[in-house]
């Protein structure tokens, strides 16, 4: 039997206007990095905050390293981690005495210090939360999800409004969690991110998940694992009359098209020929491997940063 | 401990929060120094008569003169001019015109009992002129200003600092308390907590008496006030005073929790909380006696907490009556507290 962290069947929240999660099953097994991937307004936040016992679910069953909310709420909350995609403190409180305070909630905790080094907020240790910058604010919540030295970690949107850095920090922090052989759950919208921690990932949009799978799983079952890329001086020019001549769907995005293909070998002399005969103004082509991103592209129909 | 973690907490934050920390401490000083000025006289509030002055003065106006001099009401001799224009603002409640064939007094309905209780004054003086002027000497029933409890207070501000004090200590809890924990759950404060072990009623707990000890900070600044700068006495035991105003702010504030629970924006919250405050404070009994009510309506205001709170904070401030004279009234304050906040415990939502 393999060890599950989570566990998730059918959860469901309709809220008046939109049905935010529509069905969703999820399986992580322990020790695992999983990523939730989706548009704005896909659904992952309230996924997750149902899991995390903070909205109350209309329909289906959460189990958390084997316990349900039902009989075992306070045990689940001494094991979990949550960094919510806002967190939002009272206004005078300051880093040091936050996790003091959380970390006093919890039968096993870690000291305030060592967190705040973790997260680099030693200087800003002292000052009041809403003097705080917007990073600064989302690291004291990375630091107050892991005050109790979770076994299960719920990260929504870490990096977001993070410097580069940081958010390399950040990384390092997912990856330390993993080796001790404890359970992330995160949120992106930054694929190389999904790419560089994730083992599996979901992607999700209009409260369901459309695929799931490790990095390479998804991109090897979109089926085509290369696109070639048209890049034009301004805006792409109309593609259907192309499209239609060279028999194979173009995308276009911006200043370039995109044409996937399982077969990039036979694909560009025909692509270099169906452009000469159309005078296609293109003035870069280049073929290059397909990514998560385009996975995100195709199950979703959506740019992920839109 | 948890609960003591909590609560220090609360005091160290409310303590930053330097401008409200501030003024939830003078306001109450300001309204019963403002009070105590105006009405250092010793009695009441008085009411003015506006007199219009004619050029020919009767011997007859010179005898009510006299007579309205023995009286509270406090004399304004005015041109016709002056007095109308004095009307016509609205400022006046009496006012007494005298003309060759008699008097007359106009009263202002928007000012109805102060205008009121001056014409019944005025007549009364009136009446004695006239006996005076028949050779009578009347005699007038004595009159003093008393507390239920028959002690003499040296200032009307006396009796208005239990009032003041229990007033403002259920605003505290309406107002303060529930007002707040809306805002705060609007503005997501709570969400955080919502996914912490914390038990909800630790948590409560812990804001219920750090408001608490705040009140009683407060109630020591208005006492030390009313005795320094007004010279108020306590006329009965500190403790049962002190107990009692922990009794009612604690009831109170569960009172807000529980409100809190039933509103989602601090908008619904004013409406929730006026409804239930304005009626409680008009049939407390604190501005008037309900002696003209309807039973059921009266029998109905006996359950409510304000009233029997504030009869026995000015019970033992006012006439050193002791505690074990309001013991049903604070048990039922008592078993308001407990029902408030068993409902705001239940509940109580962190989103
Ligand atoms: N409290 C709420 N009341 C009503 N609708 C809500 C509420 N919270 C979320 N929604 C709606 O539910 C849907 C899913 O929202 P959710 O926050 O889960 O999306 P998300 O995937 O986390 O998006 P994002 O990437 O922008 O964070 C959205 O259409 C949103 O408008
Ligand atoms: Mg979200």
């Amino acid at each position: 039997m393999i060890d599950l962290a989570l566990r998730v069947r059918g959860i469901r929240k309709q809220y008046p206007k939109v049905l935010a999660v529509a069905g969703v099953d999820l399986e992580v097994r322990r020790g695992e990095v999983f990523g939730l991937l989706g548009p704005n307004g896909a659904g992952k936040t309230t996924t997750l905050e149902m899991i995390e016992g903070l909205t109350p679910a209309d329909a289906g069953e959460i189990e958390i390293l084997g316990l349900d909310w039902k009989h075992h709420g306070r045990e689940i909350r001494s094991l979990i981690g949550v960094q919510l995609q806002s967190t939002s403190l009272f206004n005078k409180i300051t880093p040091r005495e936050a996790l003091d305070l959380y970390g006093a909630y919890y039968p096993t905790r870690r000291s305030a210090q060592e967190l705040l080094e973790l997260v680099q907020l030693t200087d800003k240790a002292d000052a009041y939360h809403t003097t705080l910058s917007g990073g600064q604010q989302q690291r004291l919540a990375l630091a107050l999800a892991l005050v109790n030295d979770p076994e299960l970690v719920f990260l929504d949107e870490p990096t977001t409004g993070l410097d580069p850095q940081a958010r390399r920090s950040l990384w390092g922090v997912v990856r330390g969690m993993k080796a001790e052989g404890r359970t992330v759950i995160l949120t992106t919208h930054y694929m190389e991110e999904a790419e560089a921690l994730c083992d599996r990932l979901a992607i999700m949009d209009h409260g369901v998940i459309l695929s799931e799978g490790s990095p390479t799983e998804l991109i090897a079952q979109l089926g085509l694992p290369s696109i070639v890329e048209l890049t034009f001086e301004g805006p792409a020019p109309d593609s259907v009359s192309f499209s239609a001549h060279l028999g194979l769907p173009v995308d276009a995005r911006g200043e370039r098209w995109e044409i996937p293909t399982a077969d990039p070998k036979s694909a560009l002399p025909a692509i270099l020929g169906a452009a000469e005969t159309c005078a296609v103004p293109f003035c870069q082509i280049h073929v290059r491997r397909a990514t998560l991103e385009d996975v995100f592209l195709h199950r979703t129909g959506r740019s992920l940063r839109e | 401990m948890l609960l003591w973690r909590q609560f220090t907490m609360e005091w160290k934050l409310y303590l930053r929060d330097r401008g409200a920390t501030f003024w939830t401490f003078a306001f109450p000083v300001i309204m019963l120094l403002g009070f105590g000025f105006i009405f250092r006289g010793g009695t009441g509030p008085a009411t003015t008569l506006v007199w219009i002055t004619r050029t020919a003065a009767a011997p007859s106006d010179q005898a009510l003169e006299q007579a309205l001099a023995q009286t509270p009401v406090k004399v304004l001799r005015l041109s016709p001019e002056e007095a109308s224009a004095r009307w016509a603002k609205g400022e006046t409640a009496a006012q007494l015109e005298s003309a060759p064939n008699g008097h007359h007094l106009r009263v202002n309905s928007y000012l109805m009992a102060q205008g009121q209780t001056a014409a019944q004054i005025v007549q009364q003086a009136n009446l004695v002129a006239q006996a005076k002027a028949q050779g009578l000497n009347p005699e007038l029933i004595p009159v003093s200003l008393e507390s239920p409890g028959g002690r003499v207070a040296p200032n009307y501000a006396a009796f208005l600092l239990p009032g003041l004090l229990g007033l403002n200590l259920l605003s505290i809890g309406l107002f303060s308390v529930g007002m707040v924990n809306v805002a705060y759950r609007e503005k997501g404060k709570f969400r955080r907590l919502g996914v912490t072990p914390l038990p909800k009623w630790i948590f409560l707990l812990g804001q219920v008496l750090q408001r608490l000890t705040v009140s009683l900070v407060q109630s020591i600044i208005l006492l030390a006030t009313g005795r320094f700068a007004l010279g108020i006495h306590n006329q009965g035991s500190y403790p049962e005073f002190f107990l009692v105003v922990i009794i009612g702010t604690g009831a109170f504030m569960a009172m807000g929790f529980a409100l809190s629970s039933l509103a989602n924006t601090v908008e619904g919250y004013g409406a929730i909380s006026n409804l239930v405050f304005f009626p409680m404070m008009l049939l407390s009994g604190v501005y008037f006696t309900l002696d003209a009510a309807p039973v059921w309506i009266q029998k109905a205001v006996m359950a409510l907490p304000l009233s029997p709170y504030i009869k026995a904070l000015r019970g033992i401030f006012n006439d050193g009556a002791h505690l074990s004279n309001y013991l049903p009234g604070l048990g039922l304050v008592l078993i308001w507290g407990i029902l408030c906040f068993g409902i705001a415990v239940k509940r109580f939502r962190w989103t």
